[in-house]
């Protein structure tokens, strides 16, 4: 059953599992049950993509960056070692400071993955996968994006470490500094679609941009403004702290940053919740500038994951390939630089729209 | 006063007669530079002279050691512009009273050197800035190259009975700076090195290298072991980064000097082809290491790096037998000759030295071509050549500051007369700069690899003398001392000997170029931030294995 996704014609998948299922006749309770399964089917299938195949995938691709050929031992392609890795990660010893701040302590991995998985909730994924549309979307997915810093600071200062705090520090200070080139960045798209409700963005961008050969090319905010997509790209990088922007961890410098003292399940957590949030930026780009699920032949699902495993290729390759910048170098590129830009960008944006909504402008 | 001391060029050794004058108490003179004798309380202002008269800017080594009768500091002094030019200040002390003046006001490096005698042979330093161990634990009882030292005595001192060397913590209540410990177990120290810092926010406000955890006493072993065969295998172990043939000809050449052999040509020819090899090696991972600093992860660069110098492995594998651990060079020339079939190895080396200039090409468009490297290397970690000398720099981060001095050059050994290479330097005194001189050197060293291959090549096979004539126990006459320095990957590695007229020498001190660099660290590193200072330690190139010996 193929629902299009239009305007205001969302058919979200809780009601449709409450439909399938028959849930829906027992009133308030069954819509509850069916808006579980819904949240648990969703959370499973972005869970096995970034904490099941995201790792392996890792260790391939960086492999083939730096000439090298990974897992290979276990199972196909090395593939079982993802189990391996769990049985491992799962029974190390878990280690926790003397002087850690046991409440902050515990609670931070659990909010860096969780805000990560709330996210999730709102993104259309095509095939009719989406839990929730509300009007307000695009602001949603930000703020809760945004709750992962408190999780970090929270890891930084209550771990007791030296290099935690810093990390923990230089943290905060990146992601306040690209959280509001991002939204802005972010709010010329929504000056495009004139909406904040991600389906509607996703349905704004399907419309045709132009005709090359017979092919119809859709307007995909990216094509319509690559300035404003190369922004929020360098801006996603930094706020989800990967090169060249991977000062809150920087090995080389501070040890593992906020994540020194963590290990054992709370590391995995903690792990868990970056790759996480290496998809919610993935899958927010793919909405708001690569068309969402829209693709040709395949399902739209497949071509959403397609479009966010790009994404994460990309941040791959740049581990690979760049070094990293300062911390100094990092707060003036952000406050001096994106944010400037983003703002200009928005202004063109504003002009752009303008002129094409009101032609009589044109003079 | 003489024209050679006017001129500052050429000073002899009646003008420096004239120079220290009476205060020379006697003449000692070294198989390899002449030496005066100098009262305790009087080398500040011998060594200023030396310096500013004389010329002598560069305290190349500080040898302490103990007689039955006295303590004895040697300062081994050279020139920047000409290291044949060397004089020796021999300063002897009281058994019952061991304290010198301190040179570090002169030379600033002799501030670790006289901590390092202090820790090992037990001589006091007046004036010094702050003399405490530096190679042994704060803990440590007595001092092991003095004569009374009790080898039996233990060594098991709690941390609670005396300070904790990883301080926890650190309250200023003047000010908000952090104390903050990197290392020894850090993923950027190169080893176990631990750099104690103080913080200002990001800010390095104050450095302070803590050396010593990879001491493995390998000057005293070297006391116990025979001149002809059992001091060889130690060398590989200082800078074991494949430098190992490099090390191997520090001693050699200070032996061979000592005991008045001569080494065959064609010998020279290998041993500098090999040598050569061993710096590729050594300076491939020293680009590979600096970009896993700088880049952060172990990104491409590091395994590129990694990858190119597996060759050289392979072909140092070929030639030695060994890949870490080389032993290949004995004294009066080298192990064995090339392996057979010599056409192969040739080709296996020609091969590696066409593929280097892609290769290079190659890292300069991922390392140095790179804006975000560029940003953070160019200007970071300045190290003015004046101070480079005064901290006694040599090698590539003497070079990157634009001090040209390079002994294979200025002081000649081996086939390198023979041969046409430069000697790089750049003016950047940055990281960046120390960096490009690392990778330019490859060129250079491919460049003289190849003319060793053409003439190794044509060499007339009835004529392959790899070993001079060598007596099986090497007993050089009592009291010869000797102190020679060779161009290793990293600097200046210089031996000093001295003989008792038995077969192992009464006196082995190792004059590591890691251990000077390294001592630049806090004037490279303080107002800068942390990453600066992981870059700067990182560009230094340090081997703990050699800083510590």
């Amino acid at each position: 059953m193929e629902v299009p996704l239009e305007a205001g014609d969302t058919y979200l998948l809780p009601e449709r599992i409450s439909d399938l299922t028959g849930l829906g006749g027992f009133g308030m309770a069954g819509e509850l049950l069916a808006a579980f399964i819904a949240a648990f089917i969703v959370g499973n299938l972005m869970l096995a993509m970034t904490g099941v195949a995201g790792p392996w995938a890792k260790r391939k691709i960086t492999a083939a960056f730096t000439d090298r050929i990974a897992v290979n031992r276990v199972g196909p392609w090395g593939l079982f070692i993802i189990v391996a890795d769990a049985v491992r990660l799962l029974a190390k010893e878990m280690i926790i400071p003397e002087n850690a701040d046991r409440p902050a302590y515990d609670l931070a991995p659990i909010v860096v993955a969780g805000s990560a998985m709330l996210g999730f909730a709102v993104i259309p994924m095509g095939s009719g996968v989406q839990l929730a549309d509300p009007e307000v979307g695009l602001v949603y997915v930000f703020a809760v994006a945004g709750i992962a810093s408190i999780g970090l600071v929270m890891a930084g200062y209550a771990s007791a470490n030296k290099y935690s705090l810093l990390g923990g520090l230089r943290a905060i200070a990146q992601n306040i500094a690209y959280e509001i080139p991002l939204v802005v960045t972010g709010m010329s798209v929504v000056l495009f679609a004139g909406t904040l409700q991600l389906s509607e963005i996703v349905a704004a961008q399907s419309e045709p941009l132009f005709t090359i050969a017979g092919v119809t090319i859709p307007a995909w905010y990216a094509l319509v403004n690559p300035f404003a997509f190369v922004l929020f790209l360098a801006a996603n990088f930094a706020e989800v702290g990967r090169n060249p922007f991977d000062t809150p961890e920087a090995p080389t410098e501070i040890v593992a940053g906020y994540q020194t003292e963590y290990s054992s399940v709370y590391f995995v957590l903690i792990y868990l919740g970056e790759f996480l949030h290496i998809f919610l930026g993935g899958a927010i780009i793919a909405t708001i500038f690569l068309g969402g699920p829209a693709g040709p032949v395949l399902p739209g699902i497949v071509w959403f994951i397609i479009k966010i495993w790009a994404v994460f290729l990309l941040t791959q390759w740049l581990r690979s390939a760049l070094p990293r910048v300062r911390i100094d170098q990092l707060i003036e590129i952000g406050w001096k630089g994106m944010l400037v830009l983003s703002f200009a960008n928005l202004v063109l944006t504003a002009v752009i729209v303008a002129l094409i909504e009101s032609p009589g402008l044109w003079g | 006063m003489s024209t050679g001391l006017e001129n500052g060029l050429e000073v002899s050794e009646d003008d420096l007669e004239t120079l220290i004058g009476d205060r020379a108490l006697d003449r000692e003179d070294h198989v390899n530079a002449p030496g005066f004798v100098v009262r305790p309380d009087q080398v500040q202002e011998v060594l200023t002279d030396l310096r500013d008269e004389a010329g002598f800017d560069h305290l190349s080594c500080l040898t302490a050691q103990q007689y039955e009768n006295r303590y004895e500091s040697i300062y081994h002094l050279k020139k920047y512009a000409d290291p044949t030019q060397e004089v020796s200040v021999v300063v002897p002390t009281a058994v019952d009273e061991p304290v010198s003046q301190s040179a570090a006001p002169v030379f600033r490096t002799a501030d670790w050197h006289e901590r390092e005698a202090y820790d090992l042979v037990g001589i006091e330093y007046d004036d010094h800035p702050d003399l405490r161990r530096i190679l042994l634990p704060d803990t440590w009882q007595g001092h092991p190259l003095s004569l009374e030292y009790d080898q039996e005595q233990p060594q098991v001192v709690t941390l609670s009975e005396h300070e904790n060397p990883v301080q926890p913590d650190h309250h200023d209540t003047e000010s908000d700076t952090m104390f903050l410990n990197i290392g020894p177990h850090h993923p950027a120290t190169h080893g176990v090195l631990h750099v104690k810092a103080v913080l200002d926010g990001e800010t390095v406000v104050d450095v302070d290298p803590d050396i010593g955890y990879l001491h493995r006493c390998e000057e005293q072993m070297c006391q116990s072991g025979t001149y002809r065969h059992q001091i060889m295998p130690y060398p590989d172990r200082w800078d074991y980064v494949s430098a190992g043939l490099l090390n191997e000809w520090a001693y050699a050449r200070a032996a061979e000097d000592l005991a008045d052999i001569e080494v065959p040509e064609y010998a020279q020819v290998i041993r500098t082809m090999s040598a050569e090899l061993c710096r590729i090696a050594a300076h491939m991972l020293a680009l590979g290491t600096f970009a896993l600093d700088v880049f952060g992860d172990f990104t491409a660069v590091f395994q590129y790096a990694f990858r190119d110098r597996e060759v050289v492995q392979d072909i140092l594998e070929d030639l030695t037998g060994q890949r870490l651990m080389f032993n290949y060079f004995r004294l009066g020339g080298v192990a064995w000759d090339l392996p057979e079939p010599r056409e192969e190895f040739f080709e296996k080396t020609r091969e590696f030295l066409d593929d280097l200039p892609a290769k290079a090409e190659e890292y300069h468009n991922l390392i140095t071509a790179n804006e975000i490297f560029q940003v953070r290397c160019v200007d970071t970690g300045i190290l003015e050549p004046e101070v480079a000398k005064q901290y006694g720099c040599t090698g590539p981060v003497a070079r990157g500051s634009g001090v040209d001095y390079d002994l294979r050059r200025d002081d000649p050994y081996g086939y390198y007369p023979e041969l046409e290479w430069n000697v790089v330097t750049e003016d950047g005194m940055d990281n960046y700069s120390r960096v490009l001189v690392r990778m330019q050197e490859v060129k250079e060293s491919a460049k003289i690899i190849e003319q060793c291959i053409d003439v190794l090549e044509e060499w007339p096979e009835d004529d392959r003398e790899i070993q001079a004539n060598v007596p099986r126990t090497l007993k050089p006459d009592a009291d010869t001392e000797v102190y020679r320095a060779v161009e290793a990957a990293k600097g200046e590695l210089g031996i000093y000997m001295r003989a008792d007229g038995t077969d192992t020498p009464a006196r082995f001190k190792i004059r590591s170029p890691c251990f000077h660099n390294l001592s630049t660290l806090a004037e490279m590193a303080q107002g800068e931030y942390i990453p600066d200072l992981i870059a700067s330690l990182g560009s230094l190139d340090i081997v703990l294995g050699e800083v510590d010996r």
